[in-house]
């Protein structure tokens, strides 16, 4: 450690540590541009002079690191010139619009002008003149207030890894200038106008509606994905204008999807009242007359339930309630994109912390486009590539990154077993094994090369093991689980401590879900087989759009075909038109309420936006329901609730009650005896499906979302790709082929890519593959015409 | 040949520099060139030639004169990643033109003087970044280095002694600044000439990222000397504290313009007079800019002055590259003033705010001053705006823009109170 | 190359950047090298040119126009069949290098930075040259050309102007 004087006090800081760094964290404040902790340092704005005893010239804090014994001051009548200097520097091309932007009010250039700034600037010569640029729906530039400072540049280089921002000239006609062909490559971009500390990159979509201070302020959690970021939402009345990240939480940074979603809270999907089927339409109703109907619906059925698990804690908690309290037989889903609900070894969450994968020795990711699903997560691993730790990537596409990988293997699906027996064979060459493995292996036929890339990086000391989606929806994927399972206990990742086992869940809440629900989940596919079969009379959806996402959408149709919908949630989805009954449930930014994130951290969501319509926290009408059904309600209060809640996962009341919330992670499920061998199955078609996640396009909420629906256009991709070796192989050409699955012949537009494995067809789930979804195998060929 | 008598030594780069075809190999050879070079890779070792360097009191001939033994120094060993040698040929710094007469006349003094620094450094990999203006001169050295080559001078197991360098030159584009050592190493991973902050100094983080020593070509050149005759041989040329011969760049009002090679501690008149045939106009100069265009002017008064690192930072100057601009009574300061603001805001890389925006605002200023357009108050302003880029940036080019027209203030501030109006047009 | 055709090296071209890519620690480093190339070989670096410079060095296209941008030799916009590049720094011009540009633009009928409307000559000024022994210097297509005086810059002129009519 090494101990200075700031001002005269005596701070101890780690070695190696910036004075700036030194001063931020002892409340010592010193003005600065450029500096941005999540960024590289650039000491370009030279805002943040100090003085250091002995040297012979003002040392700027941002770079220059402490030193044993060293004598700093930040406020001397030199250095009050100093800074009136470099504002009357900043300013001389700045324009004087403070009134009319964005960021007033809001702006460290105005602030410190305040603050530091000379009365009144000298400069009298000609302004110098900029162009605007471009950037996409989300960032507009105001390019005459820039200061210079690169945040942007390093931000697009450095977090973003799409380096499409740079600095062009130089002297006082450099300027930052945007590469874009039609809107910035990066899933994160609506950083930028957080990170640029004027008003010269500003956020497009919430442009001129509102000043700062006109605005009220929520905190809440993000359910757009399973990191579950903190988010602050800004309201003018009940009208969010705006979602940004929370400063000081684990993230500095959020998505585009998570930030520019809310549009949607006020589209025409949301469900604000309750609403009854009329012919072809539906008319609104009284809660009522909704609940009459339901009641008419449910009584004395053989009932499904499925939901989303993007519900709170509390929420999720009394569908348990109701469910036990009405229907205590019915099966109940929400998982969308499982195939195979035989226990997983480990279940879905992650063992470690983003930042402990950040630091591991290893990371391996296997079958994810974690870019598109964990966009925060792919920036820890951006950031770990920088500092030259390696990332191995092994699976059906090469989604792309923006950062260099160490290794990287395209396989088949059907491939799986073959690469983790592989990998098997290679830790037991080296005198590491686990009991259950040679069984495990003799199953499996193949040995895939792609398996060494696995088993050489389990062979560091500690190894981060990303199971993403295309293991998760495997027809197969209780063994692969197991599999990898003994792979890591053979290796030693399995232990308390050193726990290296993640699962990429498919939203928010899976520690919950798998302890509070797992004695009662079925498949969603499930469900709907059952509906079909005449089994069931009814199905409760609450949330969830399983037409619109997941991998059931036409087994979700033909059930509907058959038996009636009672939808409770907040957004309408392509399912909708299959309800008879719409139950107005409040929205996640519209309640107080508890979440997990996949790394099993506790959010809280508080001081909620006002509610639109006649919408209520889902926990009541659960519980009217219960009544409704002629049930006692099981809690008649939130307190109830949530001690209900602790009573089912009492680390959730520990956490909750801790000052350290943010430290006390619930433990993700494990089954110790989850043993699946590898199934032998002959797949029906040669080439393997597998499905595409978009950020922009998937969850209801983001398709209600004219922002992002936008951004999805300008990302997607085509609907469906194979490599071009795939067509080659069969003598086809790009362009409208046939695809043969179990559902029959259908006609798409086929697009070529060489990031795609060989034998795979890639698909989109969102536009007019959407319905092969619930495919896993399929044949192309020829044209010809839809069957 | 250089003189084994230190109290003899008249030139040291500039030994050969007259002979015709110097530059090819063979009359190289035949006059001393690589001579000593077997012996030096084959029984000294790399301690034994810093310390060597270290006694001789060379000092850096780019600019800033820094110890060179002491640069070297500061290279770690054994870090595991390689070492780069980068030779600063980008002579930007106005007034100067040293470098060039060397590359053109004797590449191979350098080419050997590269050499051994190499091999002192352990350096495998060593670059020439010459400005890009300097066409021929990058053409001559590369011929150079490929009879180099040929003879085994240069490439794998040079001369059998197993040890290899190779050597490449890289012409620069256009950009004053990347004559910066760090933004010469930014320049040669082709990027923006845009100086980096320190610490990391290259020694340790440069080239890559990797260990890395910048040396001026004249400051390389010196070295065969040094290593022939000893360090101790070159510390007892020139002056206390400024060891050794250096070049000076003369121009400006003097008659015979050029580059004079003179032991240091020689006196400014004596190089004036007796070497550049004095001045066009009158007989003392009106202003002297005496280490290149960054370094604030001298008068008159400082004639006399002899020409070592010390003298000149006493009299409120330095030494910087040795390019000295002389000025007779007809020289209209303001003007020289307005043109060298004009050079540091053409040339700021633009990232510091203080140089970016001071520049042009410098520049602006003195063009209306030169116009007699500004008032007495913009006096003040253009002497708050210099003074406050001048050491508050990443790199010295602010302070070298400060210069000229803090100068002007300093020296002349009748002429600069005439050219005022009372009120503006 | 005519306007519409697409940027392409020589084949000799292609494996001498390779070889100079070689002598680097990475292939960034050839970039200035190689913008020379194009420069010499395309006449000047359009964003077409610099879009295959970025392709051939695997580079971003923003990398590529942050240093076409930054050094002043690099060229956007073509210029005349004889570019003469004047020195006005501190030694030039006290030897006079203003008047010789005044001269020169005026015998050319064309403003500093202009190039004649017959596409032969382009004045423009510049940095100290690092030659200044010789000032004023004039860099007439990369060549120096020192001492320069009214009398010289004409009969460069006239000479240069009879050698392309002929
Ligand atoms: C703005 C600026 C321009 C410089 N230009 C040059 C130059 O053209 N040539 C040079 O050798 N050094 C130049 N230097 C000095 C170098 O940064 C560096 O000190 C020198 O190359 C080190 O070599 P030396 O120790 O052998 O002198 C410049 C420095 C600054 C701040
Ligand atoms: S002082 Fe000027 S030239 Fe030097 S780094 Fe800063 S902006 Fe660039
Ligand atoms: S914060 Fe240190 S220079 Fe900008």
């Amino acid at each position: 450690m090494t101990t200075l004087f700031i001002d005269d006090k005596e701070i101890t800081v780690e070695p190696g540590t910036s004075i700036l760094e030194a001063c931020r964290r002892h409340g010592i404040e010193v003005p600065y541009f450029c500096y941005h902790p999540e960024l590289s340092v650039a000491a370009n704005c030279r805002m943040c002079l100090v003085e250091v005893e002995g040297w012979n010239k003002p040392a700027a804090s941002c770079c220059t690191p402490v030193s044993e014994g060293m004598k700093v001051r930040t406020r001397t009548e030199a250095l009050k010139k100093d800074r009136e200097m470099i504002m009357e520097y900043l300013l001389i091309h700045h324009p004087l619009d403070c009134p009319v932007c964005d960021q007033g009010g809001d702006c460290k250039l105005q602030d410190y002008a305040v603050e530091y700034g000379p009365s009144k600037g000298r400069y009298s010569e000609p302004k110098r003149a900029v162009i605007n640029y471009d950037l996409g729906p989300f960032v507009n530039t105001c390019m005459t207030r820039c200061i210079h400072c690169t945040r942007c540049v390093r931000f697009a280089n450095e977090i973003a890894g799409t380096g499409d921002i740079g600095v062009l000239n130089r002297g006082d006609h450099m300027t930052i200038a945007g590469i874009v062909e039609e809107a910035l490559e990066s899933e994160l971009s609506g950083n930028l106008p957080d990170i640029c500390p004027v008003g010269a990159l500003l956020d497009k979509p919430s442009h001129d509606l509102a000043r700062p201070w006109e605005l009220s302020h929520h905190s809440s959690t993000c359910i757009q994905c399973p990191n579950g970021c903190d988010i602050q939402i800004e309201s003018r009345g009940e009208q969010v204008m705006r979602i940004r990240p929370v400063e000081g939480s684990p993230e500095p940074f959020i998505c585009d999807r998570g930030r520019y979603v809310y549009d949607s809270f006020r589209s025409p999907a949301r469900i604000l009242e309750p609403q009854i089927r009329q012919g072809d339409g539906f008319g609104s109703a009284t809660w009522e007359e909704a609940f009459a109907r339901t009641v008419e619906l449910l009584k004395d059925k053989r009932v499904g339930i499925l939901f989303s698990p993007y519900w709170s804690l509390e929420g999720l908690m009394s569908i348990r309630l109701m469910r036990d309290a009405v229907f205590p037989d019915a099966k109940v889903a929400f998982d969308l994109h499982r195939r195979d609900m035989r226990p997983f070894a480990f279940e879905e969450g992650f063992s470690m912390t983003t930042e402990q994968i950040e630091s591991a020795d290893q990371v391996v990711v296997l079958g994810c486009d974690l870019r598109q699903r964990l966009p925060l997560l792919m920036l820890r691993l951006r950031k770990r590539s920088r500092q030259g730790r390696p990332v191995t990537r092994i699976g059906a596409m090469n989604y792309r990154t923006n950062m260099s990988l160490s290794n990287d293997a395209l396989i088949r699906p059907r491939d799986w077993h073959a690469v983790i027996a592989r990998a098997m064979e290679q830790v037991q060459q080296l005198g590491k094994t686990a009991a259950g493995m040679d069984e495990w292996m003799a199953s499996v036929d193949g040995r895939h090369e792609a398996g060494k890339l696995l088993a050489d990086a389990l062979m560091a000391d500690t190894c981060a093991l990303i199971v993403g989606e295309e293991i998760r929806s495997h027809e197969d994927a209780a063994s692969l689980i197991y599999g990898l399972d003994l792979l890591m206990r053979a290796c030693g990742h399995a232990e308390e401590g050193r726990d290296g086992r993640n699962l990429v869940p498919e939203a928010m809440n899976a520690q919950m879900l798998s302890a509070v629900f797992g004695d009662v989940r079925a498949s969603a596919g499930e469900l709907f087989a059952l509906a079909q079969a005449g089994e069931l009379d009814a199905l409760v959806l609450v949330g969830s759009d399983p037409v619109g996402d997941g991998l059931f959408p036409s087994a979700a149709k033909a059930a509907l075909e058959r038996v009636p919908l009672v939808q409770v949630g907040a957004i309408e989805g392509e399912i909708s038109r299959y309800a008879e009954v719409k139950l107005p449930a409040a929205a996640y930014v519209e309640i107080e309420g508890t979440f997990l994130n996949m790394e099993g951290r506790v959010r809280t969501a508080n001081k909620p936006v006002k509610s639109l319509g006649e919408e209520r926290p889902l926990w009541k009408v659960m519980m009217r329901l219960a009544m409704e059904m002629g049930s006692e309600p099981p809690v008649v209060s939130l307190e109830e609730l949530r001690e209900a809640l602790y009573a089912a996962m009492p680390e959730v009341r520990d956490a909750c009650n801790s000052v350290e919330c943010d430290a006390c992670l619930i433990r993700v499920g494990r089954n110790r005896d989850a043993r699946a061998l590898p199934r032998k199955t002959a797949e029906a078609f040669p080439l393997d499906v597998v499905s595409r996640y978009s950020m922009y396009r998937e969850g209801m909420w983001a398709r209600a979302s004219e922002l992002l629906s936008e951004a999805g256009r300008i990302h997607a991709l085509d609907d469906v790709l194979v490599h071009p070796d795939t067509l080659a192989e069969l003598g086809l050409k790009p362009g409208p082929l046939v695809v043969e699955s179990f559902l029959g012949r259908h006609t798409f537009d086929i697009g070529v890519r060489d990031d795609v494995s060989p034998g795979v067809i890639y698909i989109a789930k969102r536009g007019v593959a959407g319905d092969l979804s619930d495919v896993t195998s399929a044949r192309l060929v020829g044209c010809g015409g839809d069957s | 040949m250089i003189p084994s008598d230190p109290k003899q030594v008249t030139q040291i780069c500039f030994d050969r520099i007259r002979i015709p075809d110097q530059r090819r190999l063979e009359v190289a050879r035949a006059n001393g060139a690589y001579s000593f070079l077997p012996t030096v890779l084959n029984e000294f070792n790399s301690e034994q030639i810093i310390e060597e360097v270290k006694k001789s009191g060379l000092r850096g001939r780019g600019g800033a004169g820094f110890p060179t033994g002491l640069k070297w120094s500061f290279v770690p060993r054994n870090t595991g990643k390689p070492t780069y040698l980068l030779c600063n040929a980008d002579e930007g710094e106005p007034g100067t033109f040293k470098d060039r007469d060397i590359m053109r006349y004797d590449p191979h003094l350098l080419i050997e003087g590269m050499i051994m620094a190499g091999y002192a450094l352990g350096v495998r990999d060593a670059y020439i970044y010459i400005r890009g203006e300097f066409v021929a001169e990058a053409r001559v050295l590369n011929e150079a280095i490929a009879e180099a080559y040929a003879a085994n001078l240069l490439g794998e197991n040079i001369l059998g002694s197993g040890y290899s360098m190779h050597l490449t030159v890289h012409r620069g584009a256009g950009a004053y600044i990347c004559g910066e050592e760090t933004a010469l190493i930014e320049s040669l991973e082709g990027k923006p000439g845009r100086p980096r902050f320190k610490p990391p100094f290259p020694a340790v983080e440069g080239f890559y990222r990797c260990p890395t020593v910048v040396n001026n070509v004249e400051t390389l050149s010196t070295i065969p000397a040094i290593l022939k005759h000893g360090g101790d041989w070159h510390a007892a040329i020139g002056a206390p504290n400024s060891a050794g011969c250096k070049i000076f760049s003369v121009s400006g009002h003097v008659n015979r313009p050029g580059n004079y090679e003179v032991p240091m501690g020689t006196p400014l008149k004596t190089l004036i007079e007796d070497y550049c045939g004095g001045l066009k106009r009158g007989t003392v100069p009106k202003a002297i800019i005496p280490g290149g265009s960054s370094a604030p002017w001298l008068t008159s008064e400082h004639y006399e002055l002899p020409l070592t690192f010390d003298d000149l930072v006493k009299a409120g100057s330095m030494l910087g590259s040795g390019a000295i601009i002389v000025m007779d009574e007809t020289a209209d300061v303001i003007k020289i003033a307005r043109r060298l603001s004009h050079f540091y805001a053409h040339e700021s890389c633009g990232q510091c705010t203080p140089c970016r925006e001071g520049t042009g605002w410098l520049e602006r200023l003195m063009i209306r001053l030169e116009a007699g357009k500004a008032r007495a108050s913009d006096i003040e302003v253009l002497r708050d705006a210099a003074e406050h880029m001048a050491g508050r940036t990443i790199c010295a080019l602010a302070d070298g823009a400060a210069a000229p027209v803090l100068s002007m203030l300093k020296h002349f501030p009748e002429e600069v109170r005439a050219r005022v109006v009372e009120k503006a047009a | 190359m005519t306007m519409n055709e697409a940027p392409r090296f020589s084949e000799e071209r292609l494996q001498e950047i390779q070889a100079l890519v070689a002598r680097y620690p990475g292939p960034q480093s050839a970039l200035l090298p190689v913008l020379h190339m194009a420069q010499e070989d395309f006449g000047y670096l359009s964003l077409d040119v610099q879009k295959y410079v970025a392709e051939v060095l695997g580079l971003t296209l923003i990398q590529v126009r942050e240093v076409v941008t930054f050094y002043t030799m690099f060229r956007e916009q073509p210029c005349g069949k004889y570019l003469m590049e004047v020195c006005t720094n501190a030694s030039c011009m006290l030897n006079g290098a203003d008047e010789l540009v005044r001269h020169m633009c005026d015998k050319l009928g064309i403003k500093v930075g202009e190039t004649t409307p017959d596409g032969m000559f382009t004045v423009t000024e510049v940095e100290c040259a690092g030659a200044c022994s010789g000032a004023p210097v004039v860099q007439i297509n990369n060549v120096y050309h020192e001492n320069v005086d009214a009398a010289y810059i004409d009969a460069f002129i006239e000479k240069a102007s009879k050698e392309d009519a002929a």
